[in-house]
C-alpha cells in the first residue's frame, strides 16, 4: 500500500494537471467563440460571390480553366489539421479518412500527392511517405486572416492551372457544433459544384441582365480565382472552429476525470491515514498493557 | 443610394451616398451615380470613393467585384480599408499586410526551431527512460 505521502503528492499532481486543463478548456471556449463570429462575417460574401459568378455564367461565351472538368492523372490532396496535439480525436479522424481514402482510391504514389496544412498533418503525410507537393509545411494560427492563405491558394492553382495536378481535394473537420465535427471532403478544383444547388434561399434581384465593365470575359478571370480562394479561406476558417470545439471537449473531458483521479486518491489517502492512526493506537495500547 | 462593403472579416461599412468613383489599375475609373443601369466590375488593386455632400472616403481595395443594381452598391472585397485619402488608406493597408506576412514567415520559423530544440532536450534529458 503506498504511503500517505506518495498519494498526496499523486493528488497535488493532478490537481495541478487539471488546473492547466481546466485553463486549456476555457482559452478554447473564447476561441471557439471567435471563430464561429468570423464564419458568420464570412457567410455573406460566400453567397454574394456565388450568386454573381452565377450571373455571369449564364452570359454566352463565358468559360474559365478552373471550371472545366479534365482527365485525372493526378490529385492534390489539401489535409487541414491543427499544429498543435491535446485535440481529442481532430486530428487522428482526419488521417485515418485520407489514409482510407488513398487506399481505396490509388496504387501508387505516382497518382497523387498531398499538400498538408498545419504541422500535424505535415509530420504525419512525412510519417507515411506521400509525395508531398511542398517542402515546407504551412502552419496555421488561431486567428486566421485572408491574407495568410492567399499565398498558398495562389500556389495550388497555378499548379492546377500548370497542369501538374489536375484535381484539388480538401479533407477538413467540419465544425456542426460544439460536440460534433465531422470529417468531409470537398473538391476545390476545379469548381464544379453547381452554384445552383445551394440551399440557402436565392439573393434578390441577381437576376437582372448587368452591363459589364469591361467585359464578362475578364470578370469571371476575376471572379472564379477569388472564389477558390475564398473557399479554401471559409474551409480554413471551418477547421479552425472544429478544432478549438475538438480541443474544448478533450479538455472538458480531462478535467473531469481529473477531479475523478482526485476523488478516489483522497479516499485512498483517508484510508492510509486511519490505518496509521490504528496502527498507533494499537501500538500504545500494546505498550501500555506491556508495562501493566 | 447605398453602398455596402463587405470583406472575409465581415461588412466593413454599410451607408448611404450620393454616387461613387470606381477606380482600378486594369479598367480605369468610372462612376456609379444614382439610377445607373445594373452594372458588374472588377477591380484587382484600385479604390472606391465614396462621395455624400462635399465630404469623400476612399475605400482602397485588393481584388474586389462592385456590383450595382436599384441604387444598391455592392462591394465584394478580399483586402479592404476605409481612410481619408486614398494614399494614407493604401498605406495602411500595405503595411498592415507586410507586417502580417513578415510575422507569418518569423512564426513559422519560431515554431520549427522551438519544436527542433524539444526534440533535442527530449532526447538528452532521457526523458521516458526512467
Amino acid at each position: 500500500m503506498a504511503t500517505m505521502r506518495d498519494i498526496r503528492s499523486r493528488i497535488n499532481a493532478t490537481k495541478k494537471t487539471s488546473q492547466i486543463t481546466k485553463a486549456m478548456h476555457m482559452v478554447s471556449a473564447s476561441k471557439l467563440k471567435k471563430a464561429e463570429k468570423a464564419i458568420t462575417g464570412f457567410r455573406p460574401l460566400m453567397k454574394r460571390l456565388r450568386a454573381l459568378i452565377d450571373n455571369v455564367l449564364d452570359q454566352e461565351d463565358v468559360h474559365h480553366p478552373m471550371l472545366v472538368d479534365r482527365d485525372v492523372d493526378r490529385v492534390c490532396y489539401i489535409i487541414v489539421s491543427s499544429d498543435r496535439g491535446l485535440a481529442g480525436p481532430y486530428n487522428s479522424s482526419i488521417f485515418k479518412a485520407v489514409t482510407a481514402h488513398i487506399e481505396s482510391t490509388h496504387k501508387n504514389t505516382d497518382e497523387f500527392v498531398v499538400a498538408p496544412i498545419g504541422y500535424k498533418a505535415m509530420s504525419y503525410a512525412k510519417r507515411m511517405k506521400y509525395p508531398l507537393l511542398t517542402e515546407s509545411s504551412i502552419h496555421v494560427r488561431d486567428d486566421v486572416q485572408f491574407i495568410d492563405f492567399k499565398e498558398v491558394s495562389e500556389r495550388f492553382m497555378k499548379s492546377f492551372l500548370r497542369g501538374e495536378i489536375d484535381k484539388i481535394v480538401v479533407f477538413y473537420n467540419h465544425f456542426i457544433n460544439t460536440i460534433t465535427q465531422q470529417v468531409e471532403q470537398l473538391q476545390l478544383l476545379p469548381v464544379t459544384n453547381g452554384f445552383e444547388d445551394l440551399q440557402d434561399e436565392p439573393v434578390p434581384g441577381m437576376n437582372l441582365i448587368y452591363n459589364y465593365e469591361p467585359s464578362p470575359k475578364t470578370i469571371i478571370n476575376h471572379l472564379v480565382p477569388m472564389y477558390v480562394e475564398n473557399t479554401l479561406y471559409g474551409i480554413i476558417l471551418d477547421a479552425k472552429a472544429s478544432e478549438h470545439a475538438a480541443r474544448m471537449t478533450a479538455m472538458k473531458n480531462a478535467t473531469d476525470n481529473a477531479e475523478d483521479i482526485i476523488k478516489t486518491l483522497q479516499l485512498h489517502y483517508n484510508r492510509a491515514r486511519q490505518a496509521a492512526i490504528t496502527m498507533e493506537l494499537t501500538d500504545i495500547i500494546g505498550g501500555a498493557n506491556a508495562v501493566n | 443610394m447605398q453602398i455596402s462593403v463587405v470583406t472575409p472579416h465581415g461588412e466593413l461599412y454599410n451607408e448611404d451616398i450620393d454616387y461613387v468613383v470606381v477606380s482600378s489599375k486594369m479598367n480605369g475609373e468610372f462612376a456609379i451615380m444614382k439610377d445607373h443601369i445594373p452594372i458588374i466590375s472588377s477591380i484587382d488593386v484600385g479604390y472606391v470613393k465614396m462621395v455624400r455632400g462635399d465630404k469623400q472616403l476612399y475605400t482602397v481595395i485588393i481584388n474586389g467585384v462592385v456590383e450595382h443594381q436599384n441604387n444598391i452598391i455592392n462591394v465584394i472585397a478580399q483586402e479592404a480599408h476605409v481612410g481619408l485619402s486614398k494614399d494614407s488608406a493604401l498605406d495602411h493597408l500595405n503595411t498592415v499586410r507586410e507586417e502580417r506576412i513578415k510575422e507569418n514567415k518569423r512564426r513559422n520559423v519560431d515554431f520549427a526551431r522551438a519544436e527542433r530544440e524539444l526534440k533535442k532536450n527530449v532526447k538528452d534529458a532521457k526523458a521516458g527512460k526512467i
